[in-house]
This record gives structure tokens, C-alpha cells and sequence, in this order.
């Protein structure tokens, strides 16, 4: 009798780390990574270049070097987001987190997402800390709800492989589409890249095994956050808000654990890590 | 400089509503498991109409509106346990932050 062995998932997650002038991408991911290790028990490839990574007592599983693409621009300077279609080729794993560096990782509810979906799955709700109902971002007034590329799942199979494939198509023809949808191709975003070729792939439609079925949390605009004690894996942190009242400000507070964010504030983030 | 000192000099008050709103994101996400090969909430809408019935299967939507044949029993008690590990763990952070009022 032929003995059946079933081989065993390797599941990892990625991080794309290009320092830009301003802000240093490898050292978030390092932070990253060890709250990747220490809460959700997954090993993390980094994607870098020869000009940002630097020595550290932290071991990857990988370091990928590439060649950044240098041609994108934010408010604050050059920015190095680009690219971000080849985490399908470049990721070792049969199942994937792939999220931006300064996404905290605070818990173990992103393994959730590998039940959600046979394929591809990643948020299309927001919630912002201290300012709730804020209203969901999009492409533009005529266009769709934005997709958030910050934390995606994904599991190589023929339909991840063809949205990251349209994931390529879209940045290489931004323009274009920032043309037909209304909004300024000024600067990329991944977010709308991934709006346009999810939805490319999926007919024209969102496919609701392709959403994570709870809200992306911001640390969003006059919010910041601090880790509540020294430990650099601490999963208690304190949230201060600015809250603007008749031309004076108002500080308030709330304290969180056992959850994760997004710091959108690159100034804040630096100073946490 | 501390959180305490932080907060102390920036006299910063708590905010009573945004901890309510925040610890319903937290725990909203933590009711889904996916089981029987479909995706479930577990509520209590669907914790009891799988008690009300008698037959060993049941036909039901999950949360991708898939209809998935479950056995009834089984899936009950995965909810419930769910449900009730969530919900206490919730309750007992609602009372720490209603202790702060």
C-alpha cells in the first residue's frame, strides 16, 4: 500500500524594506519582524537593497536584494514603494503575510487569515483610533472604495499569481488609470494599484473571500502612539490624540493591547522603534 | 520620557468612547472561525437556530454566503465555545475600563 505523506505548508511572511532619504525602511522591518516571530510564530523574509540593509543582531530567513525603483515621490520625499508585484516571486512560502513595516503586529489574529481565503485576502474597511466614523477612502468621487495593501495574505496558486501579474500591469500603466478612475498618478500607492487589480482579476467585482472580514486600524492624523514600558515586544501601548475644540487643543488618551495598527505617521514610528 | 510622565504633563484625559470603540474592533474579528469547510460568526442568532433543530446535518449560508452541509452538533458546540471564550474575555475588559470612570 503506497503510503500517502502530506507535506507540510511553509508559511512565512515578507516585508519590503528601501530606506528612502528621510526615513529608515530596514529598521522598521527588523522591529517588525521580531513581533512577527514572537506573536504570530512566523518566520520573515525581508526585500531590500545593497543601500539599505545594515548590520543587525536580528536573523531573517532571507534577505533578497533587488534594485529599487527609485521614481516616486510623497509630500515628505523620495519614497520606495514600488515593486511591490513581485512579492509573489520573491516570497519562499506556500502561504504568505506580506505587510508594510510599520504595520505593529500585537497579536496572533492575522493566522486568521490563511482560513479566510483559498488565495488572496486583504482589507477593504478602516477604522482610525480616537476619530471613529471617519469615512472610508477612495479612489476618487467617481470611483471605488480603496483596497489596503498594508496587510494581504496570500497562498500561491493560479489566481494569486494572476493578480499579482495585473499588480505589475497597473503600476507599469498608472497613469493611465489614474486617468479613466479620477485621481492624481502623482504619486503611486500600492492601496489603489490593488483596488484596480483585484478587481481586474475578479471580473470587475470585489470577491468577498478576497476581504479580511474586520477593519484595518490606523494610527491616523494628530494621533500618536508609545509603547506603555521598555519592552521591545510589549503588547500594551498608550494612543494621544489632538483633539481640536473651538481653536484650542484638547489632549486625550486611551490605552490598548493585544491588537494591531498601522503608525501612517513615519515620524511617530521612528520614534517607537 | 514614560507614558505616565507623558500623560501627567500633557494632562491628557482618557477617552471613555473611543476605549468602547476600540475594544469592539478587537473583539469583533475574534467571533470568526472557519470550520466544516466553511466560515462562521459565532452569534448567537446561529448558535440557536443550529440547537433548535433535531437531524444530524443542516444546510447553512456561512459568511461568504456559501452553502455549506454541516453537522449540526458539532458546529454548535464549536460556536458556542467561541462565543463564550470571547465574550468573557470582552466583558472582563469592559469592566476594567468601566472601573476608570
Amino acid at each position: 500500500m503506497a503510503r500517502a505523506r502530506k507535506q507540510k505548508i511553509k508559511r512565512g511572511a515578507i516585508l519590503f524594506a528601501h530606506n528612502s532619504p528621510k526615513y529608515n525602511y530596514f529598521s522598521m522591518a527588523v522591529y517588525a519582524a521580531r513581533r512577527i516571530n514572537h506573536y504570530l510564530d512566523l518566520p520573515v523574509t525581508v526585500i531590500t537593497d545593497e543601500e539599505s540593509v545594515a548590520k543587525t543582531d536580528y536573523s531573517f530567513d532571507n534577505i533578497v536584494i533587488t534594485t529599487p525603483d527609485k521614481n516616486n515621490k510623497r509630500d515628505w520625499g523620495m519614497w520606495i514603494n514600488k515593486g511591490r508585484y513581485q512579492a509573489y516571486d520573491f516570497s519562499p512560502y506556500d502561504e504568505t503575510l506580506l505587510l508594510d513595516t510599520d504595520y505593529v503586529v500585537n497579536s496572533d489574529k492575522l493566522l486568521k487569515t490563511f482560513d479566510i481565503s483559498q488565495d488572496f485576502c486583504c482589507h477593504d474597511r478602516t477604522e482610525y483610533f480616537m476619530q471613529p466614523n471617519l469615512p472610508l477612502e477612495v479612489l476618487s468621487a467617481y470611483s471605488f472604495k480603496t483596497l489596503w495593501a498594508t496587510a494581504v495574505m496570500f497562498k500561491k496558486t493560479n489566481k494569486t499569481e494572476q493578480i499579482f501579474r495585473c499588480l505589475e500591469m497597473v503600476q507599469k500603466n498608472y497613469d493611465h488609470y489614474a486617468n479613466i478612475h479620477g485621481f492624481i498618478s502623482g504619486t503611486f500607492r500600492n492601496d489603489y494599484a490593488l483596488t484596480l487589480a483585484l478587481r481586474l482579476v475578479n471580473g470587475h467585482m470585489n470577491d468577498p473571500e478576497n476581504i479580511i472580514p474586520w477593519n484595518l486600524l490606523h494610527i491616523g492624523r494628530n494621533t500618536s502612539v508609545y509603547p506603555e514600558n521598555s519592552d521591545p515586544l510589549t503588547n500594551k501601548f498608550v494612543v494621544l490624540y489632538d483633539h481640536w475644540n473651538r481653536g484650542k487643543i484638547k489632549k486625550e488618551y486611551l490605552t490598548i493591547k493585544d491588537i494591531d495598527f498601522h503608525v501612517m505617521n513615519k515620524d511617530n514610528f521612528m520614534e517607537i522603534i | 520620557m514614560d507614558t505616565k510622565t507623558l500623560l501627567a504633563e500633557t494632562k491628557a484625559r482618557f477617552s471613555h468612547n473611543a476605549a468602547k470603540a476600540y475594544l469592539k474592533e478587537k473583539y469583533d474579528g475574534k467571533f470568526l472561525i472557519a470550520e466544516q469547510g466553511g466560515l462562521w460568526r459565532a452569534e448567537p442568532n446561529i448558535i440557536s437556530f443550529l440547537n433548535s433543530g433535531k437531524s444530524k446535518t443542516v444546510i447553512l449560508q456561512d459568511t461568504f454566503n456559501n452553502p455549506v452541509k454541516v453537522d449540526r452538533k458539532s458546529l454548535s458546540a464549536k460556536l458556542q465555545e467561541t462565543y463564550d471564550n470571547v465574550m468573557e474575555e470582552w466583558y472582563k475588559e469592559w469592566q476594567e475600563l468601566e472601573s476608570k470612570r
